[in-house]
């Protein structure tokens, strides 16, 4: 590794979780001061972090000679970074600006546990020299953000049964429909890419290993967290349980998406301990 | 109830909801219970009574056990039936959709639905259907493939390094020999890089140290054994007694002789961890440098010329390639259902075809 690299590196990240934090702060402005300007400056300082952070990436990628995304901090970073992408484009497709304030400290707490983590660049291990792991850890990522921004999506439909009418919360989360059909493309989105993760993951397990599924935590909590959205699917479907009960399935998905994420790697150790 | 009821509940969405829950239960149990191990184990984590219900109910191998096939099988019965229901109504839909973008987003929910079936039963059949081997030895060795009349012959084994001595990459090659065709074949196995031989598949598993052991009596030597660590050697002349060479120090620290270490990979000072038995019962454990040698009566035991030894794992999976087409036809169902139907078409369709609402 580069260590002139590395350290723009680590200026470049270091300056992207600021701005994510001040996002994140400025969107608790916007919903303090009601302004709406609050929330476009917010946008626009989280899109700046996004650029560096994705700057940061590319930069570590070239220092380090492979693809950054092998140990505990490259892919919490990662993590980040999926978050803040999927958050960006949503905000701007669906024009929720609120959903910031919801999404911001997700992404920021996530950047905050990438930043706790050893940045220390090691070289690959022979069964991560794969063409796959651009693939497997990219969709993983995509999935992860996009399961993420379904979280917040699901916080905000809870928070919209207890908000009164005419309020500031009111004029600014959208409805309850349009709420549950955004939560719902998110989770569409994440649970495709994370069947993208799975098969590729089983195909480079397959190659290096010799099996392409043989029940390691990770594996398995990667199917518990398809389970639980393959339910999510089905109920919303169903008469009755399209929005709040939806909502609090989207919120169980997540934990077990963190629980595939942080919970396996620490308390389930396998062949995926790198991650 | 009549037949129908059943084939509509066993195609429902209600049944399917409650597998797909259940089977997530069970992999949550399956991923937190340490599974494989024996009662004792368990004793000694959970208590007795607990361990007696982690038994009973076979959550020490959840994933082979009997109900968690039974939920699979019938989480396949739902799949199959749920498609079989949908099936009129889906053509006709199609018939009637306005072009071809509709007519395939038609199919999003079908496809991932035949695609997962497809996949459960590929992945079911190799469980059945699979052979598995582990071949290891250092260059030169010459293993049988089980029963399959097939020898593998291990011709080099080389770990390629950086300068700072991380590893690149561990390549095996090897010679295959059919005994019943009497044919070679040569391959070149590395971690990622598999090599397909007789319809075998050859995976580069891991690797350990492994050492020249000889066994002497009354100063010259009776038995010469290539070892790896985890290996057991009885004395040819004295069954009863056996040593095994558990593992390799190529830098012994003696000054750490409490805590038995190795300083670096290098091999500067060797050292074998022994454990010698007689009869079944243990006589002793210790590292032996190369210098020195064991004792036990009238024989003595030393070991040498250490050398690192290669593990392949072999197999050999006719229906991988099914479970492989499965996942790929749940993912093409998947993009038709998300991005293929429009959305307000889709939720109203699906509400109408959902019969157990």
């Amino acid at each position: 590794m580069n260590e002139q690299l590395l350290g723009i590196e680590n200026v470049l990240f270091t300056v992207a979780m600021l701005l994510y934090f001040a996002s994140m702060i400025g969107f608790f402005i916007f919903i303090a001061v009601k302004k709406k300007k609050a929330a476009s400056v917010s946008y626009i300082i989280m899109a700046a972090g996004f650029v560096l952070h994705t700057a940061a990436l590319v930069i570590r990628e070239i220092g380090a000679g492979r693809l950054p995304m092998t140990n505990r901090y490259e892919f919490a970073t990662c993590f980040a970074w999926g978050l803040a992408l999927v958050c960006l484009i949503f905000m701007r497709k669906y024009s929720v600006d609120i959903l910031g304030a919801f999404a911001a400290p997700v992404i920021f707490l996530v950047i905050g546990y990438a930043a706790m983590q050893s940045k220390d660049v090691h070289e690959l291990m022979p069964s991560l020299r794969s063409n796959w792991l651009g693939f497997h850890v990219s969709t993983a990522i995509i999935s992860y953000g996009a399961f993420g921004i379904s979280f917040a999506l699901a916080l905000m439909f809870l928070l919209r049964d207890r908000i009164s009418e005419g309020s500031f919360f009111d004029r600014h989360i959208p409805s309850k429909e349009k709420l549950d059909l955004i939560g719902y493309r998110a989770v569409a989105l994440g649970i495709l890419f994370l069947t993208f993760c799975i098969i590729s993951g089983a195909i480079w397990a397959e190659q290096a290993w010799g099996s392409y599924w043989s029940w390691d935590p990770k594996e398995t909590w990667s199917l518990i967290t398809w389970l639980i959205y393959a339910v999510y699917l089905h109920q919303r479907i169903r008469k009755g349980w399209k929005g709040k009960s939806a909502a609090i399935f989207a919120a169980v998905g997540f934990i077990c998406v963190l629980f595939t994420y942080v919970g396996v790697n620490t308390f389930l150790p396998g062949v995926h301990s790198y991650a | 109830m009549n037949l129908k009821k059943i084939r509509n509940f066993l195609g429902s969405m209600k049944f399917a909801i409650i597998l797909l829950l259940v089977l997530a239960a069970a992999c949550i149990a399956g991923s937190l219970i340490t599974q494989g191990k024996e009662y004792s184990f368990y004793v000694s984590r959970y208590g007795e009574r607990v361990s007696g219900a982690i038994l009973a109910l076979r959550l020490d191998d959840v994933f082979h056990s009997v109900w968690f096939i039974v939920i699979t099988v019938f989480l396949c019965v739902n799949l199959t039936f749920c498609n079989l229901i949908r099936l009129p109504r889906l053509i006709r839909r199609t018939k009637e959709a306005e072009n071809m973008r509709a007519k395939a987003g038609v199919w999003g929910a079908w496809v991932c639905h035949l695609g997962i079936l497809i996949l459960i039963i590929g992945f079911g059949l190799g469980q059945i259907f699979k052979s598995e081997y582990t071949v290891y030895g250092v260059p030169g060795d010459m293993k049988p493939l089980g029963d399959t009349g097939i020898v593998v012959t291990i011709e080099d084994f080389r770990t390629d390094k950086r300068e700072n001595g991380s590893v690149i990459q561990y390549t095996t090659d090897v010679t295959v020999r059919n005994l019943a065709s009497g044919t070679d074949a040569e391959g070149s196995v590395s971690v990622n890089q598999p090599a397909s031989l007789f319809g075998y598949k050859f995976f580069q598993n891991s690797t350990g140290w492994a050492a020249d052991m000889h066994i002497a009596k009354d100063g010259g030597e009776i038995q010469k054994e290539t070892v790896c660590a985890g290996d057991y050697v009885a004395f040819l002349d004295k069954p009863d007694l056996v040593v095994s060479f558990n593992r390799f120090y190529p830098d012994y620290d003696p000054e750490n002789a409490m805590a038995v270490r190795t300083d670096t990979d290098e091999i500067t000072n060797p050292a074998y961890l022994y454990t010698a038995y007689y009869q079944g019962q243990f006589l002793g454990m210790n590292a032996l440098l190369e210098s020195e040698e064991l004792t036990i009566d009238e024989y003595t035991v030393t070991f040498s010329d250490p050398q690192p030894y290669t593990l392949l794992q072999v197999k050999r999976d006719p229906f991988a390639y099914l479970a492989l087409i499965g996942g790929l036809v749940t993912l093409t169902g998947l993009i038709l259902a998300f991005y293929v139907k429009p959305q307000g078409v889709q939720e109203k369709k699906e509400k109408e075809e959902s019969g157990d609402e």
